[in-house]
Formats: structure tokens, C-alpha cells, sequence
């Protein structure tokens, strides 16, 4: 038998950067928490899907948080504490994890949250047949398995510093789903939003999602929690147009708004001086990604590479993008200065992020010499196409200054615009670019990114063929020791910092904002946006 | 008449065919793939392929267009790639909304542009005329977009929400959600500022238009002669003038039912309605083929049938139109 130790309501001792700067929470004033009212939210952009485990992107994960509930969460400062869990042990070769749970969980349907269907829900996520976005990071999870109906085991193929941050906070966190729910309804009647298809044992149940119109969540009375949520009703609409969300906002229309743009902070400060706007340290990458491979064979995403016709020379990568790039003017123009100018594969707000920004100081001289020495110059100038995309207006700035500072090392940059759609296929499925602006996945740990940057992954948007990285990445991931872990990190992120397969610009500013009336909101950038503490004074 | 409008009726049909295949073969020939969309971060080769024999995006395109067409025909529109959901229920969730903006915005474009056109042409190189001219300069050159800023500025934000900025209350009786916010008062305030936003550029143009057709039509013979009986002004003008001068005025409007709907689409983004402006628009952003299709034949279906009705109306406004 191992021995164990016990780790009730704590996590990792490293400290998340983010908190640092970031929470601020609206603290509730002396009369303590009302209850009722109708917390009113605008999201930026559509809810695409309600299937908690297939649909991308955060608007979803958003709503999932507030209807599901897991074994774990996380606090600000990085601290696990319990949810569906009571306590849990791991033992000291950190393969074996087992999570005593609460007896008074319920689902929304009233069936109890017991250990059945935590190892159901692995299980489904686990099924390649699932298609669930959370599978890739549990590809160290040997099995699960019931000990008794309030005890649950997880055994891990190998160590993994990060089990505990899937369980709580990777995507949405590994949301308990009912078994009788989940057999008895389609995936696609999850996916749009059938409320009896989607119990859950979070705070909120869904009442209805409209497409288009609202989604709504109604308090769920029997949440494990005494006394929470506070507010009887949660409607979230949907105001694409920065201008409208403003409007809104400062007639009192709606009370949150999850994720304002950084160019319009300014504006809806001076419009609403007792606004709480909420930001911290970026836990974003704004990237100008260079492709580092094309298909030999011409066909997309074949496995037979050859070098990029320019990217491929570190020459010219260094030349472009660590001495031709200057990061903190684009901050200065992009961002008013409001982010910071960053070179590390690990945004600044991330955990183990190291300022590897001297390794790459602007210097068009060298840029020049460099490009010299691969045979670029005026007898042969290099251009190169710059994809940028309709997102957010923020990537077109950031474009045009690269192509004006491309412009004084004598390169040429052509802007390509694409709508949101396009980039997205042609950066993901290997198609044609050059370099592309972009801001890629919030990282609560640089572990969540090797999706997107490891060799084989599928969304390698560089394509490079290096398994330097990927041993990076598994070498991060199984260091239990958070000292030893920091120093890998650091090693990783010069690595990449000189290979620059991966080039990062600077952080990607997040922000919301709140009424000054919604008390009790906890920031915790794009990973938690919990409403089950909300309280509305007024 | 009955041969006439069975005979356009079903014109309807290859009309609205040819265009939803002519939207099936375009969105299938730009570049995108709801697949990668619907993926998201747990797209893998194998995930992929499985999803598009799922949606059958893997058998040919004209195969695609027939088995589109073999479920249209049994009431089934398809289901949303992205999310799920059904077309049909989607389409009529959102018709109601963009229906009233379109009749609205026509009515308030008829508001401004018929007395507006009458003082231009009876008052003819006035200030009463001229300033009618510029107003109808003015209004053509705001796009929708602009002006509606402008309102929610002033509306909305300058006069403390005096109008809401954002969002829908139903007409009673048109709202079809389990939650739903209906009320005669609260859809009127929600819809004055996207119809204006929308009508006024309508407006501007169908009073240069209508002000033509009223100056030529209020110096042809049989106007004289009605004067010349010695009919008043009023009946002169609104029974015998401006009749006859909206012909080309009505045919126009049919048209615009189209420029309408294009904008629809930006006024709907902008003051955040449920409409199907936003609902188009956000299908050809995703390549929610499903979704684009649905759209696209709903819209042709309204511009064909509004464009029949516009041919009808001409039977009343010249009762010399006889259709065979």
C-alpha cells in the first residue's frame, strides 16, 4: 500500500501569477449578501454550443461553470478547495488520487452526485468517441474507479503536476455529468441547449437557451452550498458591437460584462467612474506566428515536411521576428502601453513565467545582418504575406506596425485580412502563411498549450518538427516538485525563445467590468467566472 | 388574374431553388469548414472525417444539394452544424423580429419620403424643395450603421436610456421562448431606433424618387383636366397624382426589401437583436452551412413574395392594370 498524505482544500503551493495583480473582488459591504434579483450579463461573442465537452470556446465554458460542478475548484491565489469533493489524498509517487465526496450533491434532477458517476464522466471523456476537448489533457489517467459510493480513486500512468488544475480549472474543469442524463439524451440535443439534456449539480440549472435571443439560468435551491447562489436568475445576451455593450452599460441595461475589449476600457471608465473594471497580469499570448513547414507532398497536414521557403532559416526568423520586431512599441500603439512586451512562450501571468525579453532586444542593424547573411537584400528582398483576422481590431494594428518595422529592415510585409473562419482553417489545417497575429488560449499553466505548439499536435500552427519541445512539455508536466518544475520552465522558454517557433509579441490584456451594484464577483480572468457568490445591491 | 398569380406563384419555386443552390455551391466554395469549428481543440484528422461523414460534408456537392432539398421537402430544414439546433425553430424564432424591422423601417421611409416628395414637387425650386432635396442627400449618404450610432449615443447614452440600447421585447403574441419579454410599449421603444437607422436611408431615396414621378406626373393632361373640373388641391393631388406617381415609387420598394434585409443585418449586429440579419450573418461567419441555407431560403422567399405583392399592388394604385 502507498502511504498517503493528506491535501484537503489545498493545491499547488505555487502561486499564480495572475492573482497578483488581477483579483479584485468586489467585496460585499457590512449588511452582507441580498438575495434575489436578476444578474444581468453581456458576453462579446455567441454561445456556439451547450455541449459542455465538445462545443469550443469560452463563452460556453462560462455558462458550463455556473450549471456543472466538479470534484475541485481553484481560488485566486491558486489554492485547490472542494466542491462535489470533500477531501482528497495523493499518494506520495503522485499516480493515485482518491476524492472522498459530499453527501449532500445533487444534480438538478435530484439524483445523487455519487463516485458512479465521477467515474462515468471520466469515462466518457476518456471515449475517443466522445470527441471531448478535455481528453487531451487526461492522457496520463490509467482508470478510475469506484471504492464506494463516496469514494473515488484515479490512478495516473504516470506522474502529473497538473491533474489537479484539469479537475479544477483546464477549459472549464472536469464537470460532473449525470450518467442517466447523458445516456438518455443525443449529443446533439446537448449541443443546442436542451435544458433536460443538461443537468448539472452547479448553482445555477439551465432554463432555456435561446440562440441568438438569451441564455438563462434560474437558482438552483438544493445547491450543496447553504445560502447560495444569491441571485435568483442569471440572463446572458449576447452584444457583439463594443459600442452597444457601452451603451448599455451605462444605461444600466446590464449589470456584467464578461470580456470588454482593451480598446474601449478607457471609454467606458470615463463613461462610468464607479465602474469596477477588472484586469491582471495576461494570461493570454499575442503571437505573430511564423510557419516553420509546408507539406512535401503538397497535401495539408501530411507528415512528410519540407522547409518553409522562409521561415524555415532561423536566420530570418531571428532577423524578422526577435531583432526586426519591436515589442514595446506595439504595446504602445496596440495597447496605449496598457500589456506588456513579451518574448516567452509563457504569457506573463502564467505560472513559471521567466522575462526572457533580453534575448531578443530590437535591433534593426543586426536584423539587417542577419538577412544579409541569408542572402536577403536589395538585389533579393524579402516579402512575406501577414495574416491577420476580423476578430478584434487590436490584430490589425498590431499588423501594420509590424509591417512598418519590417519596412525599416527593408522587408516587406503584405497584410493579408481574412474573416475569423479562414484563419482559423488555414492556421490549423496547414495551410498557406507566412506569419499570422493572433491571440491564442489563456494558459493558467504553459501545460495547456501543448495542443497548440508540440510537434505532433494537431493544431501546430508552425508546424515544426522539433521533439525538443515535446520533451519540454512532458518533462514540465510529470516534475512534481514545483521547484524543479520552474526550472525546466525557465530552460523551455529560452529554448523556444531562440528557436522561435513559437513568437510571442506581448500579453493579450483581459478585462471586465461590473455595476457597482454586482457584489461578491471574483476575478479570476477568462478561467473561472463563477456567479454563485453574486449579489445584487440594489 | 387567378391564372396570373397561380403562374407566379409557382415561379416562386425555381426562383427560390436556383437561388439557395446558387448560396449551396458558394458556401461550399469559400474557404472554411464548420468541421474545424466544431471541433475546436479536439480536431485530430480521425475526429474530422468522422464529423464530416456525420453531416455527410464528405459526399458530393450536387448529393448534398438533393438530400437538402429531399428533407426540405418534408418540413425538416436540417440542423445547425455548430449548434445543434434546429433550423426551422431557429428561423421562426428570429422571422418575427426582422419581419416588423423591415415593415417598420418601409413605414418610417414612407413617412418621411411621401410629404416630403409632394412639398418638393409642388413647391419646385423652393427652400421648401431644396431643403427636401438635401434632407434626401443627407439621409442616402449615412449608412445604417453610422446613423445608428449616432442614435445610441444620443438615445441611449446621452439622454440616460431614454431608448434601450440593446436586446428584444416581443410584439404580444409573436414571442416563441419559454423566457420571453412581450409587451406593445417595450417593443416599440426596442424597435424606434433600429427602424429609423434603417428607414431613413430608404427614405432619402424614395423621395428623389417619388418627387420625380409627382413632378411628371402632376403636369400630365389628365391632372389638368381633373383641375379643370375643379377639384380641389387635396383630392387633385392624393387621389389622381400621387397614385399614379407611386407605380414606380412601389416598385422600387419591392426591390429594397432586399437592400433591407443586407441591412438588417448591421443594424441587427449593432442594437443587438434576435433577428435573422444576425443569424445569416453569424452562419456565413461559422460555415454553418445548415444555418446559411435556412437563411438563404427564408430571405428569397420574402423577396420573391414581397416582389408578387408589389405586383398586386399596381393593380390597385392604376385600375387600368388588368393581369391575364
Amino acid at each position: 500500500m502507498h502511504s498517503r498524505h493528506r491535501v484537503s482544500g489545498r493545491g499547488s503551493s505555487a502561486l499564480i501569477a495572475f492573482v497578483l495583480l488581477a483579483v479584485l473582488p468586489i467585496a460585499g459591504e457590512a449588511q452582507g449578501p441580498k438575495r434575489g434579483g436578476t444578474l444581468r450579463v453581456a458576453y462579446g461573442n455567441e454561445i456556439l454550443g451547450m455541449d459542455f465537452y465538445t462545443t469550443p470556446g469560452y463563452e460556453m465554458a462560462w455558462v458550463a461553470m455556473n450549471v456543472g460542478c466538479g470534484l475541485v475548484s481553484i481560488t485566486p491565489d491558486g489554492k485547490f478547495i472542494p466542491e462535489a469533493a470533500e477531501s482528497w489524498q495523493v499518494s506520495p509517487d503522485g499516480l493515485l488520487y482518491t476524492f472522498k465526496l459530499k453527501k449532500n450533491v445533487l444534480f438538478h434532477d435530484g439524483n445523487t452526485v455519487d463516485a458512479a458517476a465521477v467515474k462515468f464522466t471520466f469515462d466518457f471523456v476518456l471515449d475517443p468517441a466522445n470527441r471531448s476537448n478535455m481528453r487531451q489533457f487526461l492522457g496520463s489517467v490509467h482508470s478510475v474507479e469506484v471504492v464506494d459510493p463516496h469514494t473515488v480513486q484515479i490512478r495516473l500512468k504516470q506522474p502529473y503536476a497538473f491533474l489537479m488544475h484539469v479537475l479544477a480549472v483546464y477549459r472549464m474543469g472536469m464537470i460532473i455529468i449525470s450518467p442517466a442524463v447523458t445516456q438518455k439524451y443525443s449529443p446533439e440535443e446537448r449541443r443546442a441547449g436542451k435544458p433536460e439534456a443538461l443537468v448539472g449539480c452547479g448553482p445555477f440549472k439551465l432554463v432555456e437557451w435561446a440562440k441568438g435571443a438569451h441564455l438563462v439560468m434560474d437558482r438552483f435551491d438544493k445547491y450543496f452550498e447553504p445560502g447560495l447562489p444569491s441571485v435568483d436568475r442569471v440572463v446572458i445576451r449576447t452584444i457583439k458591437d463594443p459600442v452597444t455593450q457601452m451603451a448599455a452599460f451605462k444605461a444600466g441595461e446590464i449589470d456584467f460584462i464578461a470580456d470588454l475589449s482593451a480598446d474601449h476600457v478607457d471609454t467606458i471608465r470615463a463613461q462610468n467612474p464607479r465602474a469596477h473594471i477588472m484586469t491582471g497580469k495576461e494570461t493570454t499570448p499575442m503571437v505573430a506566428m511564423m510557419k516553420v513547414t509546408v507539406p512535401a507532398d503538397g497535401k495539408p497536414l501530411s507528415k512528410d515536411r519540407a522547409p518553409h521557403p522562409i521561415f524555415n532559416d532561423i536566420r530570418v526568423r531571428k532577423a524578422v521576428a526577435c531583432y526586426g520586431i519591436d515589442r514595446k512599441e506595439i504595446v504602445k500603439i496596440a495597447y496605449k502601453g496598457q500589456a506588456t512586451p513579451w518574448l516567452g512562450i509563457i504569457p506573463p501571468g502564467t505560472m513559471d513565467t521567466v522575462d526572457v525579453n533580453h534575448m531578443c532586444p530590437y535591433d534593426r542593424a543586426k536584423a539587417k545582418a542577419l538577412l544579409a547573411e541569408a542572402g536577403y537584400g536589395r538585389q533579393k528582398p524579402l516579402t512575406f504575406e501577414l495574416m491577420t483576422n476580423t476578430e478584434k481590431s487590436v490584430f490589425n494594428v498590431i499588423a501594420t506596425v509590424i509591417k512598418e518595422q519590417m519596412a525599416r529592415i527593408g522587408v516587406t510585409a503584405n497584410i493579408k485580412l481574412v474573416d475569423k473562419t479562414t484563419w482559423l482553417v488555414t492556421s490549423t489545417q496547414d495551410g498557406a502563411f507566412d506569419m499570422f497575429v493572433e491571440d491564442l488560449a489563456s494558459l493558467l499553466t504553459v501545460d495547456q498549450n501543448s495542443y497548440l505548439s508540440a510537434s505532433a499536435a494537431a493544431w501546430n500552427h508552425s508546424r515544426h518538427t522539433d521533439t525538443k519541445i515535446d520533451d519540454f512539455y512532458a518533462r514540465y508536466a510529470r516534475e512534481i516538485d514545483p521547484a524543479k518544475r520552474k526550472v525546466i520552465a525557465k530552460e523551455f522558454q529560452e529554448y523556444s525563445a531562440d528557436k522561435l517557433y513559437w513568437n510571442t509579441i506581448s500579453g493579450s490584456p483581459f478585462y471586465q467590468v461590473a455595476q457597482p451594484w454586482m457584489r461578491d464577483y471574483v476575478y479570476q480572468a477568462e478561467f473561472k467566472v463563477s456567479y454563485k457568490r453574486v449579489w445584487l445591491d440594489k | 388574374m387567378r391564372t396570373y398569380l397561380l403562374k407566379r406563384l409557382l415561379q416562386i419555386i425555381p426562383t427560390v431553388l436556383g437561388i439557395t443552390f446558387v448560396v449551396f455551391v458558394m458556401m461550399r466554395s469559400i474557404p472554411g469548414d464548420p468541421v474545424v469549428s466544431l471541433l475546436g481543440d479536439a480536431y485530430t484528422e480521425e475526429n474530422a472525417i468522422k464529423a464530416r461523414h456525420d453531416y455527410g460534408l464528405d459526399k458530393p456537392i450536387l448529393l448534398q444539394y438533393v438530400i437538402w432539398l429531399g428533407k426540405l421537402v418534408q418540413g425538416d430544414w436540417g440542423t445547425s452544424i455548430l449548434s445543434g439546433r434546429p433550423v426551422l425553430k431557429d428561423v421562426m424564432l428570429r422571422l418575427p423580429v426582422t419581419l416588423e424591422l423591415i415593415v417598420l423601417s418601409m413605414a418610417v421611409a414612407l413617412a418621411i419620403a411621401i410629404p416630403a416628395a409632394i412639398i418638393g414637387a409642388l413647391r419646385q425650386n423652393t427652400w421648401a424643395d431644396y431643403g427636401a432635396t438635401s434632407v434626401a442627400m443627407v439621409g442616402v449618404s449615412i449608412p445604417e450603421f453610422f446613423l445608428g450610432v449616432l442614435l445610441l449615443l444620443v438615445f441611449s447614452v446621452g439622454m440616460g436610456g431614454a431608448l434601450p440600447s440593446s436586446g428584444w421585447v416581443y410584439l404580444p403574441g409573436t414571442c416563441q421562448t419559454v423566457v420571453c419579454a412581450a409587451g406593445l410599449w417595450g417593443n416599440t421603444q426596442h424597435v424606434l431606433m433600429p427602424a429609423l437607422a434603417l428607414g431613413v436611408g430608404r427614405a432619402a431615396l424614395l423621395t428623389r424618387l417619388l418627387r420625380a414621378s409627382m413632378l411628371e406626373v402632376i403636369r400630365s393632361e389628365y391632372v389638368t383636366t381633373a383641375r379643370a373640373k375643379g377639384l380641389s388641391e387635396r383630392p387633385v393631388i392624393f387621389k389622381h397624382a400621387l397614385k399614379n406617381a407611386l407605380i414606380p415609387t412601389v416598385t422600387v420598394m419591392g426591390l429594397q426589401v432586399g437592400f433591407l434585409i443586407g441591412g438588417a443585418i448591421v443594424v441587427e449586429t449593432l442594437f443587438a437583436m434576435p433577428g435573422l440579419g444576425t443569424y445569416g450573418i453569424d452562419a456565413i461567419i461559422a460555415r454553418d452551412y445548415q444555418q446559411v441555407q435556412g437563411f438563404a431560403l427564408i430571405t428569397a422567399f420574402a423577396f420573391v413574395v414581397i416582389n408578387l405583392i408589389v405586383d398586386l399592388t399596381y393593380t390597385f394604385l392604376d385600375p387600368r392594370i388588368r393581369y391575364t
